[in-house]
């Protein structure tokens, strides 16, 4: 008992003798730290504040970096998959799709265009028009021309492809920053739960649709403010008791895939900056509280008691924000003449009537028009392409720009072209426009 | 005996085949019908109406100092009707017809509509031949319905009639003749009095035929106005129009105004319910709008009945104004439509929230629509109105 007691407490001793120095230290080191960072007053200047420099960890270097999971996003990163390459992909929210799938933008417009021969035709194929084509074998999935999705599909549906294309999703995770050498771009800064960390990268494909990548990288833009809207769905419009006294019909929103679910759509307030926290977060509280008195009218009207609101955009409906000042900047006059292009990734339509020359046409009459891979290319930053509403054409052409359909197309076209600058090992400035024309094609993409 | 290589009836011919070319609905938009301004008759008329006149007015500033000097010039070297009904005239079926049978009205007609113009009303401004020639190659400028076709068909009824009455147009009717001819009067006058011979007989019998038209010409001024009232409803109008009463009896019909608009959105009245306002200019915005970058109606109205305007002063030229009609909008339908207001070249259209819809919907500021019509071309439903505003004002 006597030798067992002394040598538990030798190992005791033993053990604080380690230890206690050891936690002095970590103590002392952690003092010192947090006096350099918060303590130093000489880092803050004014109202800013220089951050120290740290150590980050580099998560993965890879071939192909997609930034945002959107439409664009998405199809990119499963165009660029399919070459070959490795590809990550970096999603701030749960689920892919963004604004067409959270965001309940569910029509996807601009599907259909008017070719030379003056008919109406689908133009939009590729990975988005298999997107389109899978959504409608799972029946989730209304109207031929610009057809009304269901979310919940299409999130599983561009999971499902990117699943298959081996594509390696970063949910959870925000862009934070670019690494530049130079005029290139080597890769970015993320953050996340993990904390701060960097990707590395051959190929960085900004799909961010606000262009904060290109916008980090110092390439010039168009900044504009357009409308911001936050979309809701409806439940049980299909349960509305018309035999109620006192009823009157009431405004419930457009049908969608999914029976008894109405799509309300808000254009919301004009000249807002889609790229600003304060005015995103006071449109938010906004629109969520007018949402909400807008269902308890309806349900307040006799007839709609069983109207609920089912529920809301994940995120706000920023239409257009930064605008590429690129290669290329497509205008409606292209989009209205036929403009062909050499380096054509893509062909789009368009869905809603436009003054041209100072003649009305109708989308019944609008010509399908083409995209050149030049239009996603930024005038500086190399290894860098751009897809997505924020891709590179004038104000005059931003209500076809901004569409989910142009945002597929686009997406498609840099994913490809991504992957073939990898296969070729060339820069993406460099690569042959008819080899990617060629790549397009076997992924299934129309080029007229 | 040697021919002349510019005889008159030579410069005729060309300058009779360029006022073709200028008179077709063709190109050289800006310079549409520039014979209309080589027209003296029209341009004493608007000056006298309006008391003002515009640069290209010195086109007929010009001729009518020639035609001063030299009798009946502009009908010698420049008329292409003159030269019209002279062909016409040598295949007439009636060659030995004596024309001193017909009384001249022409010095009549043209002091009477003068005179008349004084008082407020330009009586014969629409028998000018320029006016006449103009209207009827406004025809080949498209679809034009019948009524229209037969409204101008002046030009070539007047040369059918040189069949049966060589001759009878110009030395006995026309007006831009008997205008010149009171020229020429007015240069013998001068003349005759300086060397002081007695005034020949044949000029006092002209004095008084002519003191009686133009008291013809001062009462029909004075007295046909007040029946010439255009209905309360107003039309739209090209933008810088005059008031419709007045701008009713100034516009001479040559169409240019039609011919010249890039758009074609410029059409003749064909409304039977106010015919004094028949076949004068009114805009309709089916396909197209009034451009914002344009001014070529006002360039090539040689009357005056629409101004000339500067593109900057389009901005405030109200020619009608927008009405948005809620029930069809789609926007307050929740759609993702704001077309008007992207069309609106002058921040006019607002995007705003209605309580009383709890949506938002466009609204129309009406200080600052000038009615161009852009809004109500592209609205998907057409549900945008153009309304002629109250007032035509500038």
């Amino acid at each position: 008992m006597q030798r067992r007691n002394f040598l538990t407490r030798l190992m005791l001793a033993g053990g604080a003798f380690t230890l206690g120095p050891a936690c002095g230290r970590r103590i002392n080191l952690e003092q010192t730290e947090s006096s350099e960072a918060n303590g130093d007053l000489s880092l803050i200047t004014g109202n800013r504040i220089t951050e120290p420099e740290r150590q980050i960890p580099v998560l993965a270097e890879t071939d192909v970096l997609v930034i945002g999971g959107g439409p664009s996003g998405a199809a990119a990163a499963i165009a660029a998959s399919r070459t070959g390459a490795e590809t990550w992909l970096v999603e701030r929210y749960n689920h892919l799709g963004g604004l067409w799938t959270g965001g309940l933008v569910l029509p996807l417009l601009s599907t259909h265009g008017v070719d030379k021969e003056n008919n109406r035709r689908q133009v939009i194929y590729g990975i988005g028009g298999e997107m389109s084509q899978r959504l409608k074998a799972v029946g989730m999935s209304i109207d031929e021309i610009n057809p009304v999705i269901d979310p919940e599909a299409a999130k599983y549906v561009i999971e499902e492809m990117a699943r298959e294309a081996g594509v390696k999703v970063l949910y959870h995770t925000w862009c934070a920053n670019v690494i530049m050498d130079g005029p290139t771009i080597q890769g970015i800064f993320v953050e996340n739960k993990s904390g701060r960390m960097a990707l590395l990268a051959k190929v960085v494909i900004d799909c961010t649709g606000d262009g904060d990548i290109f916008h980090w990288a110092g390439d010039s833009y168009d900044l504009m403010k357009y409308h911001i809207g936050l979309v809701h769905r409806l439940g049980n419009v299909d349960r509305i008791d018309t035999g109620k006294p006192g009823y009157q019909p009431m405004s419930l929103g457009e049908p969608t895939p999914v029976p008894g679910v109405g799509w309300v759509n808000m254009r919301g307030k004009d000249d807002q900056n889609g790229v600003d926290a304060l005015t995103l977060s006071e449109l938010q509280t906004e629109y969520r509280l007018k949402i909400w008195e807008d269902v308890q009218k309806i349900r307040q009207t006799p007839g709609h008691e069983k109207v609920f609101l089912l529920d809301t955009a994940s995120q706000l409906g920023v239409r257009v924000s930064r605008i590429l000042e690129g290669e290329y900047r497509l205008s409606l006059e292209d989009s209205m003449t036929y403009k062909s292009f050499d380096d054509v990734i893509g062909i789009c339509g368009a869905w809603t009537t436009m003054l041209y020359k100072g003649k009305r046409v109708a989308p019944a009459q609008r010509p399908m028009w083409q995209i050149p891979y030049r239009s996603l290319l930024p005038k500086k930053t190399e290894n860098l392409l751009v897809a997505g509403r924020c891709f590179s054409y004038e104000r005059d052409l931003v209500e076809d720009g901004r569409i989910i359909g142009t945002a597929l197309i686009t997406g498609h076209g840099a994913g490809a072209a991504a992957g073939l600058a990898i296969k070729e090992r060339e820069s993406v400035k460099n690569i042959d426009a008819d080899k990617l024309k060629k790549l397009l094609k076997a992924q299934g993409a129309w080029l007229g | 005996m040697k021919r002349h290589l510019f005889t008159s009836n030579k410069i005729r011919l060309v300058s009779s085949a360029l006022a073709v070319v200028f008179a077709l609905p063709l190109f050289w938009k800006g310079l549409a019908g520039l014979y209309t301004w080589f027209s003296p008759f029209i341009l004493l008329h608007s000056v006298i109406v309006l008391k003002s006149f515009v640069w290209m007015n010195f086109l007929g500033m010009v001729v009518l100092v020639f035609s001063f000097m030299r009798k009946r010039w502009f009908c010698r070297y420049m008329c292409p009707v003159g030269y019209g009904c002279d062909l016409v005239s040598k295949y007439s079926i009636r060659r030995n017809f004596k024309l001193s049978r017909v009384p001249d009205f022409s010095k009549g007609l043209a002091i009477a509509s003068l005179v008349a113009a004084a008082a407020g009303l330009p009586l014969f401004i629409l028998l000018d031949p320029m006016a006449l020639f103009h209207g009827f190659f406004s025809v080949f400028s498209g679809n034009k319905p019948f009524w229209v076709i037969v409204s101008f068909s002046g030009l070539p009824v007047l040369l059918a009639i040189h069949l049966f009455i060589p001759g009878v147009w110009c030395a006995r009717i026309c007006p831009l003749g008997g205008l010149q001819d009171l020229f020429g009067m007015a240069r013998q006058t001068i003349r005759k009095t300086r060397s002081e011979k007695k005034r020949n007989s044949e000029f006092k019998g002209s004095g008084r035929r002519l003191f009686i038209a133009s008291g013809l010409g001062i009462a029909s001024g004075l007295l046909i106005p007040r029946y010439l009232h255009t209905s309360s409803y107003q039309r739209i109008r090209p933008p810088a129009s005059l008031p419709s009463d007045l701008f009713n009896v100034l516009c001479i019909r040559c169409s240019n105004c039609v011919k010249a608009c890039p758009t074609q959105i410029i059409d003749n009245n064909t409304d039977t319910s106010d015919p004094v306002a028949w076949m004068t200019p009114v805009v309709h915005f089916e396909n197209s709008y009034c451009l914002e970058n344009c001014n070529f109606c006002g360039r090539v109205c040689p009357t005056g009945a629409i101004s000339p305007f500067s593109i900057d002063a389009k901005k405030k030229i109200v020619m009608a104004l927008a009405v948005v009609h809620l029930e069809a909008c789609l926007l307050t339908k929740r759609s993702e439509c704001d077309r008007c207001k992207e069309a609106c070249k002058y921040d006019a259209i607002k995007i705003e929230y209605l309580a009383e819809k709890n949506q938002m919907a466009p609204v129309v500021d009406n200080d600052k629509c000038i009615g161009c019509g852009a809004c109500a071309v592209i609205c998907p439903p057409f549900t945008i109105d153009m309304i002629p505003p109250e007032e035509i004002g500038f």
